[in-house]
């Protein structure tokens, strides 16, 4: 073969894998069970977002009264009524976004009082909050009460199969947010070089000591206020938050970046405020699993699969007695011990105490 | 997101903890005779800086807080506070204008000082 029949060859097969990635992507419907998952998740969060404006409101408050600094002039501020309404309308409609009625309306109706309550003042700008939105935005323009809803129940669908780019447009932006915040301090020297970390330890050391008490916060603090501690720290972060933005476009690296991505979310849990995110950034995840259902099959004796089998990845029988048996997408069967541990690896609430990384 | 590396903000740039830094505020009230009054505890003349703010990043700045988002979003935040405390005070007949004293350190380098004066208020006629 010549070097110009093989770079031909080359060419054709990359146009091809990009005619079919973008069908993929925006003719062939497949699964929106993530995108239901992920509206279920942002259901509560959307509560939890607006519980301090509303206990504000039940308190005789609301943004007209406290300093506040518009984003533009032209933006139409709402007597305080009629605010406070709004964000009522914005619970009733996370409350049907969480059940599946009126799926797509309501996920509309939550994002248009998110984004409303956003733009009214920067003062109610955080990360986490932008994040909400656009993961609203992008849930309430994908079909997803055919899954997981009661409007499926009300009137059972085909099949939970829709068009997903919205889906593709949420895993561009959840894996541009983990890039962002990565490459943003991986070119700040002060931050890869540990100082903003230590500075912050240092700061907030008190607060460690308020929760551990004495005894178990000496040692603690003896690690996390040296110096050296954050040189190893700083980087290391970072290049989770890279390994993440990259690494869930892969097959191969998918379900690591998965399982990091999970342990950073809840150790920020654990050491800082961060609102909503950790729970929405964790439900995004979602969004990443193969959009097909029960293309495995599955043999077990045991009921638990099926409860916590979530993303609907085993077409699921259960035979009291039997033994695991399961039948991958490419016909690989496995059976016994091999079968329950890939079993656990598929689950949401086994995958972080699985060996995903021997089943990818 | 490309925005966000020059806007004092970061909004939608996704750079969370992007500083560990920190600032305090010395506030006094100038009025119209150029007498300089300090606000101690952010009250003055029936008015509370915490109640009129009630907002926390801006909460209570005599003390040394941390910088949100950063020393400039903060500068930037406590510039448009002023002008709001300014129109939003008119109990307050004396004050021709509020101006605040910034000391800053940026991610623990400095101090540095900066000095922020809200717009004029009109007083009327003496």
């Amino acid at each position: 073969m010549t070097a110009a029949t093989s770079s031909n060859t080359a060419a054709a097969d990359w146009r091809f894998r990009r005619q079919r990635w973008l069908s993929e992507v925006f003719d062939q419907p497949a699964s929106v069970r993530g995108v239901a998952v992920l509206r279920i998740v942002l259901g509560p969060s959307v509560i939890w977002h607006l519980r301090p404006f509303l206990a504000d409101a039940l308190g005789g408050v609301t943004y007209h009264d406290r300093f506040q600094q518009p984003w533009w002039s032209w933006f139409p501020n709402a007597p305080a009524g009629l605010y406070v309404a709004l964000l009522w309308i914005g619970v009733a409609a996370a409350v049907l976004m969480t059940v599946g009625l009126w799926s797509r309306t309501a996920t509309w109706a939550a994002f248009a009082v998110v984004a409303y309550n956003l733009f009214l003042s920067q003062t109610h700008f955080h990360h986490n909050r932008a994040f909400l939105v656009i993961l609203l935005a992008g849930v309430a323009l994908c079909d997803n009460g055919r899954s997981l809803s009661l409007d499926a129940l009300r009137r059972p669908p085909s099949d939970d199969r829709a068009l997903v780019w919205p889906m593709w447009l949420l895993r561009f932006e959840a894996a541009a947010v983990y890039f962002a915040s990565g490459f943003s301090k991986l070119i700040d020297s002060d931050w890869v070089s540990g100082r903003v970390l230590h500075d912050r330890a240092v700061r907030y050391q008190n607060e460690v000591r308020d929760a551990l008490g004495d005894a178990l916060a000496d040692p603690v603090l003896e690690v996390v206020t040296a110096r050296a501690f954050h040189w190893v720290l700083s980087p290391a972060a970072v290049a989770t938050e890279l390994f993440i933005a990259f690494g869930l476009w892969f097959r191969r690296t998918r379900l690591a970046a998965v399982w990091v991505a999970v342990a950073f979310h809840v150790g920020i849990e654990v050491s800082a405020h961060v609102q909503v995110f950790s729970v929405i950034a964790i439900g995004a995840l979602a969004m990443w699993a193969v959009p097909s259902t029960r293309d495995r099959t599955l043999v077990t004796p045991s009921r638990w699969v099926g409860w916590l089998d979530w993303m609907a990845r085993f077409d699921t029988t259960v035979v009291p007695g039997a033994s695991w048996c399961m039948v991958d997408r490419d016909g690989t069967v496995l059976e016994g011990r091999e079968a329950r541990r890939f079993v656990r690896t598929r689950l949401p609430a086994t995958f972080p105490f699985s060996r995903f990384w021997r089943y990818r | 997101m490309a925005n966000g590396y020059r806007d004092s903000h970061n909004y939608f740039a996704f750079q969370p903890f992007n500083e560990s830094s920190t600032y305090a505020v010395e506030l006094v009230r100038v009025l119209d005779d150029g007498q300089r009054v300090p606000v101690a505890n952010g009250r003055w003349e029936g008015y509370d800086w915490n109640e009129l703010i009630d907002w926390g990043p801006l909460r209570s700045p005599w003390h040394q807080r941390h910088a949100f988002s950063g020393v400039d979003a903060v500068l930037d935040f406590l510039d448009n506070a002023l002008n709001w405390v300014a129109d939003n005070t008119p109990g307050d007949t004396e004050t021709l204008y509020f101006e605040a004293t910034v000391t800053y350190y940026r991610n623990a380098r400095g101090p540095y000082v900066t000095v922020i004066r809200s717009h004029e208020r009109d007083l009327g006629d003496p």
